[in-house]
């Protein structure tokens, strides 16, 4: 970045902590992606990365810009808005779909009358 | 003020015919007498403008106008007048004139008139523009534009089934003439450096020696007797009679054929004088007359009759050209006139039977002069016009022919048997004009004729009266009427080397005037005692046995076989092989050069390697080989992992600063996604075992491997040839001038797109027009796209959900999944305004910064298929109007538009123009038109990608007609949704 060596240190402090505790908290919901067993248990962690470490990053943006170009910079919150309303709906998808499934492999057990609702791929 | 100078007179006489059939072509089905009227007034207009050009050139002068237009090859649009093309041009307008009134009255009011009168004067105007063309390239296309429109005039009645192939007939050998006589020209115009008619004449000496004389002559005399109808190419001729007589009376008389002889005359001054010239025309001539005239004889059609007649005549012209005697070239000229004169006459009193009687068999009619003596009176004359009987114009050209038949001092077999043969063929032709004439005029009053014969009306009489009256003055007073008519026009052709002639009707009791005579007698003698056996004969004999259409479909026939076979040889409708053939061409194509100059990095030292930029490509590597790896049995995830690469290569571009390219491809990269994944569902299913005992073929092994093969290499071989060009300093390039006058010439900081629509915005339209074909073949394509069986029915989950939704009181299928999908449908719908807002803003700073026309099209598409995810097809087209169709023709237009705009204010087509304009609230704001031109470019791409996305989209909602018992189970309303 060519206009980085013009922060203040203080600023660059700030900017720094900031984008690296965001790259930690996305970094860790990756992790859980990873790690956790069940899919309703894996759902969570990514929102980790998407709200917290989305919200990290984008302040640390504002203060740098804010900073270098000596006046407000605050669009970033648009991208903090559309993060916000986008992600939850590929969760939610995801969600229900497989909701949907666990029911339907529920109901059939239950019911010898279904046929068999699993896919066999 | 428009100057009146012979020039633009020259484009008025062309243009008027073209203007006329335009306007006719828009006259409503019905409106006869204003077509009729229309054309008439054209007509005359245009041969009073050609009559008004005669003082230009009749002391010999040539009026020439040229436009450039591809100078550097040579291609000029050149009008030349001279005598020669002044006769033909008059004779065209003058006869279609005639024509025209006569139509007036010989079409019936069912027919669809103006629709004839456009062909008519379309033709007309073809005509004229074949005689005046001073280029031979020019000449070549007026030339083919009289056989197409000729075609559409003979298959006039296209629900005849004669006259569909007549006209076919006729296009595709007078077409073929005329791919040979452009091959010709082009062989001329090498000899002679140059395509321009005066300069190809001045080079007569160069191109009878050259070597490639003879195959110029072959082929643009092909050109010629193809166009002009003569043996062995005469057989569509008489095909073409299936036309509305009017046609007949105008293409086979004045121009059509005529223009086949028009082009030997042209030419006569360049190839002309050789013995290869003689040999061929003469004979191919002399066959025709005789030919012709025999065939003649047997005819009981009376058009048929005259077809014949007409190659025999047109044999007769040819077979003076074929002399290398100036005096038979002015003999030529002048029987080119004469039979034009009375053959249109003869057409149009057939025309006239035909009308009144309802019938053209020569055995049925008989007597027909005292119901119809005006017409009668008329067509003896024209008849004897063309039997050559003294003190009409036939006579006079029929004497220069004997005359020079007889001056054709030759110790050979031609040259002493010449004389009877032209003799015989006259006698014959006398024959059959006797026939004609005594059949239908004279004798008892006909039996069951179809209608009851009267005469005719006035005015359409008319035409007939004019022809007949110049036939009969110019048999009769030459010197004062033709001659100098017939000098320009000659002298045109053999300038100084015209010989002296006297077109006079007595010139002592010679040898010519004997042989006339004694076809005379022989012709009425002939038909004295065998007139009756002539009508109980069925077919010719002697060739009869001969039948050109047989051949011409035998020809045809085996070329279709031919060419089905060859289709069925090297093509194949399956897409594995022909990609396979694209990527080994290309493959080669790559590496021919390397192989001539070798291969060899270049010199520049490369950058250091960023260990995140590696990482990042190594994920993308991965995915790209993941995603062909899996492509076999997991289509999903290998579309995935498709997306995975694409992102990577967004993130390249990124990485590499350039925001436009990595704003596009995110763009099409969901695009192309979110489309595929629509149409995975329609894919048939892929079974494991598709080889028993899961035992693969070699056959197939051996493919396969062929096919890694020419993948690697082809990857391989890019990935070298990028290192190559990276490796080595950037050449001067263009983008150089395009980065610096992107912002003084065209107005915007944003180069990609100053160049997409401003340097290169033609491309961008060429460009655009292929993406709303692609759109639209796609669309063609998917409505008739039957699924494999196995993916006819719908998906299980949807299934078993419009099963629960039956099975449970007051739930209407699709309940369920609007339920679960409430609050994710209710996010996306929220979120359709703002993409849209997106979208716009995109648009609109696309001129200075990242986005642009086609990136917001993109975009707004996005949301369009967001919206159909969520809700689904029916909801969203209840609530939205979706016209993929208009939004991409206003697209194309509106940029068309915007480029011709630029020509109102004399600049070229798509010049751009920029300013800053202060608007209220905004402040100073950039406006360029090119703003325009990309709303055009948006509204296209939104346009492409909503129609493919509808056709996949109404797949689903598509009733199948899988089970054909239960009727009511196909709603075909909702296929057209």
């Amino acid at each position: 970045m060519s206009g980085a060596p013009d922060l203040p240190g203080w600023a660059a402090l700030l900017v720094g902590i900031l984008v690296i505790a965001g790259a930690v908290m996305t970094l860790l919901g990756s992790i859980g992606l990873v790690r956790l067993g069940t899919f309703f248990e894996r759902i969570h962690p990514p929102t980790v990365g998407s709200s917290s470490g989305m919200a990290l990053i984008v302040l640390a943006s504002m203060i740098c810009f804010s900073v270098l170009r000596s006046r407000p910079a605050v669009h970033e919150i648009l991208i903090a808005i559309s993060v916000t309303m986008t992600t939850p709906v590929t969760f939610m998808l995801l969600a229900r779909a497989a909701l949907y499934r666990e029911r339907l492999e529920g109901q059939s057990t239950g019911d010898p009358g279904d046929e068999d609702p699993v896919h066999s791929d | 003020m428009l100057k009146v100078t012979s020039e633009s007179l020259l484009w008025l006489m062309l243009a008027l015919p073209f203007l006329g059939s335009l306007l006719s072509s828009i006259l409503p089905a019905r409106k006869r007498n204003t077509a009729g009227i229309l054309a008439g007034v054209v007509m005359l207009l245009a041969s009073v403008v050609a009559i008004g050009l005669y003082s230009s050139i009749s002391e010999g002068s040539v009026v020439r106008s040229r436009i450039p237009w591809l100078p550097s090859l040579g291609l000029e649009i050149v009008l030349r007048l001279d005598g020669l093309s002044w006769l033909f041009a008059a004779l065209v307008l003058v006869v279609g004139f005639l024509v025209v009134v006569y139509s007036r009255y010989y079409m019936s009011p069912e027919d669809p008139v103006p629709r004839f009168f456009a062909y008519l004067l379309a033709f007309a105007g073809s005509m004229v523009g074949l005689v005046l063309s001073g280029n031979l390239i020019q000449l070549v296309f007026f030339w083919e534009l009289t056989s197409l429109f000729s075609f559409l005039l003979i298959g006039y009645w296209y629900h005849n089934e004669r006259a569909r192939s007549g006209a076919r007939m006729a296009l595709i050998v007078t077409a073929t003439g005329g791919l040979c006589l452009l091959a010709g020209v082009m062989l001329l115009g090498k000899i002679a450096g140059s395509y321009d008619l005066d300069a190809v004449f001045l080079a007569a000496d160069r191109i009878r020696q050259s070597e490639l004389y003879l195959p110029a002559l072959g082929l643009i005399l092909i050109g010629a007797f193809t166009k002009s109808a003569q043996f062995p190419f005469h057989f569509w001729l008489p095909h073409a009679m299936a036309a509305p007589t009017p046609v007949s009376a105008y293409l086979h008389s004045a121009t059509l054929v005529k223009a086949g002889i028009f082009l030997l005359i042209r030419f006569w001054p360049v190839l002309a004088g050789t013995e290869a010239w003689f040999a061929t025309v003469t004979t191919v001539g002399l066959c025709t007359l005789i030919l012709g005239a025999w065939v003649a004889i047997f005819q009981q059609d009376l058009k048929g009759l005259l077809a014949y007649s007409t190659i025999s005549h047109l044999g007769l012209i040819t077979l003076l050209l074929g002399l290398n005697s100036p005096l038979a070239t002015v003999a030529a000229i002048f029987h080119t006139l004469n039979h034009a004169t009375f053959k249109a006459s003869l057409f149009m009193a057939v025309g006239i039977i035909d009308h009144e009687t309802g019938t053209r068999d020569i055995r049925k009619l008989s007597g027909l002069a005292r119901y119809m003596p005006i017409t009668a009176t008329l067509a003896v004359i024209a008849a004897g016009a063309m039997a050559g009987v003294p003190l009409l114009n036939g006579f006079l050209s029929k004497e220069m022919f004997l005359a020079e038949a007889l001056d054709l001092h030759r110790e050979s077999f031609a040259g002493r048997t010449l004389p009877f043969l032209a003799t015989l063929a006259l006698a014959f032709s006398v024959l059959y004009s006797v026939r004609f004439i005594h059949q239908s005029f004279f004798g008892p009053p006909p039996q069951d004729l179809p209608r009851e014969p009267q005469e005719a009306p006035r005015w359409m009489r008319m035409p007939i009266e004019v022809l007949v009256v110049a036939c009969l003055v110019v048999g009769m007073v030459p010197a004062l009427t033709v001659a100098p008519l017939l000098g320009a026009a000659a002298y045109s052709v053999l300038g100084p080397n015209t010989p002296s002639y006297s077109l006079a009707i007595w010139h002592g009791f010679n040898a010519p005037l004997v042989l006339s005579l004694l076809a005379l007698l022989l012709g009425a003698l002939g038909y004295v005692l065998f007139g009756k056996r002539l009508n109980r004969q069925d077919g010719t004999p002697l060739v009869g046995v001969f039948k050109g259409r047989r051949a011409f479909e035998t020809v045809l026939s085996l070329l279709i076989r031919g060419a089905r076979r060859t289709m069925e040889f090297v093509g194949t409708r399956r897409l594995q092989p022909q990609l396979r053939v694209l990527v080994l061409a290309a493959c080669f194509a790559g590496l021919l050069p390397f192989l001539r100059y070798g291969y060899q990095g270049g010199t520049k030292v490369g950058t250091p390697l960023d260990p995140a930029f590696a990482l990042i490509w190594l994920v993308g590597g991965i995915c790209a080989v993941a995603a062909a790896w899996t492509a076999k049995y997991h289509r999903f995830a290998a579309l995935i992992l498709m997306a995975g690469a694409g992102l990577v290569s967004c993130v390249s571009f990124v990485w590499l600063s350039s925001p436009d390219l990595a704003l596009t491809q995110l763009l099409v990269e969901t695009v192309t996604t979110l489309l595929l994944l629509l149409g995975l569902r329609w894919l048939p299913a892929r079974s494991r075992d598709l080889w028993p005992g899961s035992r693969t073929p070699w056959r197939v092994r051996f493919r396969r491997g062929g096919d890694v093969t020419l993948a690697l290499a082809a990857g391989s071989g890019i990935a070298l040839l990028s290192y190559a060009i990276m490796t080595r300093e950037m050449p001067n390039s263009i983008s150089r001038y395009f980065v610096e006058h992107s912002y003084p010439d065209g107005g915007g900081r944003n180069v990609v797109n100053v160049i997409l629509v401003d340097f290169r915005g033609f491309d961008t339209l060429g460009e655009m027009t292929v993406l709303a074909i692609v759109a639209l073949t796609v669309f063609a394509l998917l409505r008739r796209f039957r699924p494999a069986p196995e993916s006819v029915r719908s998906p299980e989950q949807q299934r078993l959900q419009d099963a629960s939704d039956d099975a449970r009181e007051g739930r209407e299928r699709g309940d369920t999944l609007a339920d679960y999908l409430l609050v994710p449908r209710t996010i996306m719908e929220w979120l359709f305004p703002a993409i849209i807002v997106l979208a716009f803003y995109l648009l609109m700073r696309g001129h200075d910064l990242p986005g642009g026309g086609f990136a917001a099209g993109v975009t707004m598409s996005i949301a369009l298929i967001l919206q159909y995810l969520a809700s689904g097809t029916r909801r969203v087209e209840d609530r939205l109007r979706v016209h993929p169709l208009r939004w991409m023709g206003s697209g194309l237009l509106l940029a068309v538009v915007t480029g011709l705009g630029a020509w109102w204010f004399d600049y070229p087509f798509l010049t751009s123009w920029f300013r800053y304009v202060d608007l209220p609230l905004l402040g100073e704001v950039p406006l360029a038109t090119a703003l325009l031109f990309d709303i055009g470019v948006f509204l296209l791409v939104i346009g492409a990608i909503a129609l493919i996305l509808v056709a996949i989209a109404h797949q689903s909602i598509r009733t199948t007609r899988r089970r054909p018992e239960p009727p009511l189970a196909v709603k075909s309303g909702e296929e057209e949704a």
